[in-house]
């Protein structure tokens, strides 16, 4: 079917338009500056201080005990709605309000100092 | 040009912004049109005069501004955390994994509240009367009150008075080991020389040096009450 519509007498018309430059749209969408977040995001990932504060994190909420906690409150959760009727989104929506309530004071300090410190030393 | 919208700036954002600008424009333009090239500048005036902005704005409003740029990056960097944990518990619960960590659960539980227990200063341990409380929490009467039957004589004893209850019926004692002697005086000769004296003792006929099995003593043989001990 695709060799019939390449043979057409619309393939002139496909080819004229792939000359065309592109819609507007498009180009509105690559043009569009980026938020100060996005640079700061950015600059971040492309250092790989983003993937080190993570690391850090992840290594600091499993010390505390963090972890196995929101592990247990999905194994519950799991178990109330049944073992194959649970999804990522749901266990997702379940932990979010629970995790971030119950950082501990000391490991939400700590990032916060490293992220202002990333923050500080990169020129804006 | 220092005093812009009435914030003092840093001349170097403003440097900056300048360089940016010409930089930007002295870039070939690849479209044509003049309402793209318009379009590509405004959006440039934009950025510099946003960038301004942020530099000239007051000291705690930078700080404020920066933190909570910071919490938002924390909040990123939170949620990815959570949605692993979260993949990894779904991957557990689809799988059923979790079946075999339930014993577990429950095992750590006990051993938690048994420590909380232990830890508790009511709870003094030993020095608790009669009762000593161990790590589970259990007490244990000085006198063990289960009842069993002997196997020798029949009779039901309690077993804590089992083993010296044993060590009369079976042999080590006086009374008993005359009772032995003279009734079952044939079938000890038969079989080696430390063997129990009734037929239906469950303990090994050949005692000899072999000491840990636990079977009762003949006449001679003193180490039997260590042994009936180890049961």
């Amino acid at each position: 079917m695709l060799i019939w519509l390449l043979s057409g007498p619309e393939v002139r018309f496909w080819r004229a338009s792939i000359k065309r430059p592109p819609t507007p749209d498009a180009e509105d969408e690559t043009d569009r500056e980026p938020t100060i977040q996005e640079i700061i995001n950015i600059k971040l990932i492309e250092s790989g201080e983003k993937e080190r504060l993570k690391e850090l994190l992840r290594e600091r909420l499993i010390e505390c005990g963090w972890r196995d906690e929101m592990k247990a409150i999905c194994r519950a959760h799991a178990r109330k709605k049944g073992r194959n009727n649970v999804t990522v989104d749901d266990l997702v929506h379940v932990i979010t309000p629970k995790g971030r309530a119950s950082v501990p004071d000391s490991v939400k300090a700590e990032l916060l100092q490293r992220i202002r410190s990333f923050l500080s030393s990169t020129a804006l | 040009m220092v005093l812009i919208f009435g914030h003092e700036v840093e001349t170097g954002g403003v440097l900056g912004c300048g360089g940016l600008w010409w930089f930007l424009l002295a870039e070939p333009a690849r479209y044509s049109t003049p309402v793209e090239s318009f379009q590509r500048v405004h959006n440039l005036t934009k950025l510099c005069v946003s960038l301004i902005l942020i530099m000239s704005t007051p000291a705690d409003d930078n700080v404020s501004s920066n933190s909570q740029l910071s919490s938002d990056l924390f909040g990123d960097l939170l949620d990815s955390i959570i949605v692993d944990v979260a993949s990894e518990a779904h991957r557990i619960a689809r799988l059923g994994l979790d079946r075999n960590l339930d014993e577990e659960e429950v095992e750590l539980r006990l051993s938690a509240e048994a420590r909380a227990r232990a830890s508790d200063p009511s709870h003094s341990g030993e020095a608790n009367g009669k009762y000593v409380v161990d790590i589970f929490g259990q007490t244990h009467p000085p006198v063990a009150n289960e009842i069993l039957e002997c196997m020798n004589c029949g009779r039901s004893i309690m077993a804590g008075r089992f083993a010296p209850h044993l060590e009369k019926c079976m042999g080590k004692g006086r009374k008993a080991r005359l009772k032995a002697t003279r009734s079952s005086s044939a079938a000890q000769n038969r079989y080696s020389r430390g063997s129990p004296l009734s037929t239906h003792s469950p303990y090994s006929n050949s005692t000899g040096p072999n000491r840990s099995n636990g079977s009762s003593g003949v006449a001679g043989d003193e180490n039997s009450c260590g042994t009936l001990r180890e049961l």
